[in-house]
């Protein structure tokens, strides 16, 4: 057995394995089926200061390789998220590391969330602020492929708490060193990176979008290249922790992205397709780690050799 | 849960009922619940499919699905021979109520909505009567099996190639006439517009039933918002919010079901 545990800066992961955000729910269907303290840490779906209907249906599509989803971050808002039993106080049960996903459609939404959250910070690891939604027409996309406001946003948030940062980066950019950089010198303690690539589907027979909302976000096994070249591009940007994400199914390809710079990674997708798909994530880091002789998991981080 | 299947025979045209072993599930599934199926046949399509339960064998330890060839997935489920072994989740979802002793069910299908309600025939103490719409005799399935339960089978469908030419609600009329004095309860499952117009049907004549109504679904435990549905919510500014139709239903009591545009 070797030491899973990561450091991601201003907190540690128990095993460097986390959920990809909106593919998890708020921890409580997985819990039914197996601890979700077992994971590095349950990073739960999106919240705003609101409640959120999220988009219309059809949200999904099936595509090749992965799907499509235009959600639109769906959600409770922060009151309901602090005080239900299904959110907060059911995570507050479990030893589960909680990172909790914010957005705002304003710059001060983000500030609020975060400030809210910090004020009843109870059992809550570390936030993650989404700015790189492509379903929300206002949040989201507009301000992570901007790097002013992507900045401004982060600042406004390392205003509001103390606690441990993430910025979750958009792909659908030219250069997402630059967009990393700019979280780094904002105080963001990690990124994550990357979120879903804007794409479309069309139905041929019926010549109408796959999607009620046209356009929506593309996950799954297929888009794992781009995810790794970018992870590895922005290791080489920034000394901040990075958690990769995109297309993990299993820990062949969890171990890609750790060696690409990857501190933690997320299993997003996955997650519909088998729901211990963590859990195998991280059995399976652990055997390759032994079948290598390799002690600490951190041995491995950005070790591809060039 | 891995699954065997048993047999994967053709029913009638498109429709098809695959009967596979899944002891967990045959003991505790009720009618309206679902299994969620992955068939890894096709590596570059990697979601899972949700199918109704039709029927259970608790004895035996077997579970029948039966389905409608309508794409990619079903076409390669179709295929399947017996002794595939699968990975199956369920059941799933939350089921139709069992009806109380002196309640008559009236089972109302569109389409293959039949194979979903078929499991009411087993919990259910009264007779029941079988409501089933369809566009033409082909699509009509399942019906013996409920005749053989005892239930009063009707037919609609829209050509009039069986039974009375019209929707399926057009028979509603006829059945309150004829069980006068009963107690009714409505269970539905069909296609979206079906329901809609029959959940506004019961309400128009006070009468009372769950339906089940999904979205084309991903995840199939809650977690991922894909498959949600309009419900009643007097604490929303609209009057109605989204519930995810795997894990808050697909069956919903009608007074929940938002019949709002």
């Amino acid at each position: 057995m070797a030491e899973l545990s990561v450091n991601l800066g201003k907190f540690t992961m128990k095993n460097p394995v986390t959920t990809g955000s909106g593919t998890y729910g708020y921890g409580q269907e997985y819990h039914q089926l197996y601890d979700i303290a077992k994971l590095g840490a349950v990073t739960v779906k999106g919240i705003r200061m609101t409640p959120s209907h999220g988009n219309p249906t059809p949200r999904v599509a099936e595509v090749t390789g992965g799907m499509l989803n235009a959600i639109g971050l769906q959600g409770p808002g922060v009151d309901k998220f602090l005080n239900d039993e299904h959110y907060m106080p059911f995570l507050r049960t479990t030893n589960a590391t909680v990172i909790v996903n914010i957005w705002g459609t304003t710059i001060e939404e983000y500030g609020e969330v975060a400030a809210r959250l910090d004020a009843e910070k109870e059992g809550i690891t570390a936030l993650e602020i989404n700015i790189s939604c492509p379903n929300v027409k206002a949040g989201g996309a507009a301000f992570g492929t901007n790097i002013e406001l992507a900045s401004q946003v982060i600042r406004k948030v390392r205003n509001s708490t103390t606690l441990p940062l993430i910025t979750k980066l958009s792909p659908n950019v030219t250069s997402i060193a630059d967009f990393a950089r700019a979280a780094e010198a904002e105080g963001s303690d990690c990124v994550s990176l990357i979120n879903t690539l804007s794409a479309m589907a069309i139905d041929i027979e019926t010549r109408r979008p796959k999607l009620a909302n046209v356009m929506g976000g593309f996950s799954g096994p297929a888009v794992k290249p781009v995810a790794i070249k970018m992870v590895y591009d922005t290791y080489r940007a920034v000394k901040i922790p990075i958690i990769g994400m995109g297309g993990i199914c299993n820990a062949d390809d969890a171990i890609e992205f750790m060696l690409a710079g990857a501190t933690a990674v997320a299993v997003g997708t996955a997650n519909f397709v088998d729901p211990y798909a963590p859990l195998k994530v991280i059995d399976g880091i652990n055997a390759y780690l032994d079948r290598h002789n390799i002690a600490d998991v951190n041995e491995i981080i950005g070790q591809v050799r060039i | 849960m891995k699954a065997v299947i048993i047999s994967n025979s053709r029913l009638q045209g498109d429709y098809f009922e695959v009967v596979f072993t899944a002891p967990e599930i045959a003991e505790k599934a009720v009618a309206g619940q679902f299994v969620h199926i992955r068939i890894d046949e096709r590596n570059d399509y990697i979601l899972r499919r949700p199918f109704s339960i039709h029927s259970t064998d608790p004895e035996k330890g077997t579970v029948s699905v039966a389905y409608k060839v309508v794409g990619k997935g079903t076409l390669a489920m179709s295929k399947l021979a017996s002794g595939y072994e699968f990975d199956v989740m369920g059941p799933l979802g939350i089921g139709f109520s069992t009806p109380a002793d002196d309640v008559v069910p009236v089972a109302v299908a569109g389409g293959y909505g039949s194979a979903a309600l078929y499991l009411l025939s087993r919990v259910s103490r009264q007779k029941g009567v079988l409501l089933a719409g369809a566009r033409s005799k082909n699509d009509v399935i399942l019906t013996d099996r409920y005749e053989k339960a005892g239930f009063d089978v009707r037919v609609a469908t829209d050509d009039g190639s069986m039974g009375t030419k019209g929707v399926v609600t057009s028979l509603i009329p006829q059945v309150l006439e004829d069980c006068k004095g009963k107690k009714l309860l409505f269970y539905g499952c069909g296609p979206h517009p079906m329901l809609m117009a029959l959940g506004k049907l019961l309400k128009e004549k006070g009468l009372d039933g769950e339906l089940s109504i999904d979205h084309k679904m991903c995840c199939g435990v809650g977690a991922c918002f894909a498959c949600v549905i309009k419900v009643n919510d007097p604490g929303s500014a609209d009057g109605w919010r989204y519930a995810r139709s795997c894990s808050e239903g697909p069956v919903f009591p009608l007074d929940d079901v938002y019949l709002g545009e």
